[in-house]
């Protein structure tokens, strides 16, 4: 079961699919691009504490986050 | 002693039993109250809290738990940061001597609770240090 993290004001909200249920895979691409469309960044974790920035919807990984557009404070 | 004297020391007696009862059930309905607004305000904190310390290496995790901070390496760089508990101005540039450098602020826009806010940072730095130091203020360290 693979699992999109988006960060947002509940702490984050999280949608799970299955790698071979190529409905769930579609929507999780649309949500992939709709969310860094509109400024997310996404990544993926590599091993434990280490992730990678990805720009293209990857349907095999385990866990993509989502965290906001960034501005300096 | 007089009967009028028992009856007013009776009265006292009763008047303070009733003040002190209203004040107890006041306190107590504050902290019921109380407990249930900041356990509200806290499920996000507490979820977003979660999910950094999901995140994080072992050592990161360690690290938090005893200074309140964990330091990562930008992507770019190799250069080390060290992200505090906050949301601003809390992540210090180190140089390889481990003295403390620069302050960085930038943070995700909205507002998220403080556990995203450095996961946030902590991910940026690690997988797009040159695009995240691009919007980020920098600021001298005041001693």
């Amino acid at each position: 079961m693979a699992v999109q993290i988006v960060m947002d004001p509940t702490g984050d909200t999280r949608h799970e699919f299955t790698a071979g249920d190529a409905t769930a895979v579609a929507k999780a691409e649309r949500r992939f691009k709709q969310l860094t469309g509109t400024g997310f960044t996404a990544a993926v974790r590599t091993a434990e504490g280490h992730s990678k920035r990805i720009r293209d919807f990857d349907p095999a990984a385990e866990e993509t986050i989502f965290f906001p557009r960034l501005q300096g404070g | 002693m007089s009967s009028d004297c028992l009856l007013t020391a009776a009265t006292f007696s009763v008047l303070l039993c009733a003040l002190l009862t209203a004040a107890f059930d006041l306190v107590e309905l504050r902290t019921r109250r109380g407990g249930r607004i900041a356990s509200q305000r806290s499920k996000p904190e507490q979820k977003a809290d979660a999910l950094l310390k999901e995140w994080l290496s072992p050592e990161q995790r360690a690290a938090l738990e005893i200074y309140g901070h964990f330091e990562v390496s930008g992507s770019h760089t190799g250069k080390r940061y060290r992200i505090r508990r906050g949301r601003n101005m809390n992540i210090d540039e180190v140089s390889k001597e481990g003295d403390l450098g620069p302050v960085w602020c930038f943070g995700p826009v909205g507002h998220l609770p403080l556990g995203d806010v450095m996961l946030a940072q902590k991910l940026a730095l690690e997988t797009d240090e040159q695009a995240t130091l691009a919007v980020a203020n920098r600021s001298r360290r005041r001693y």
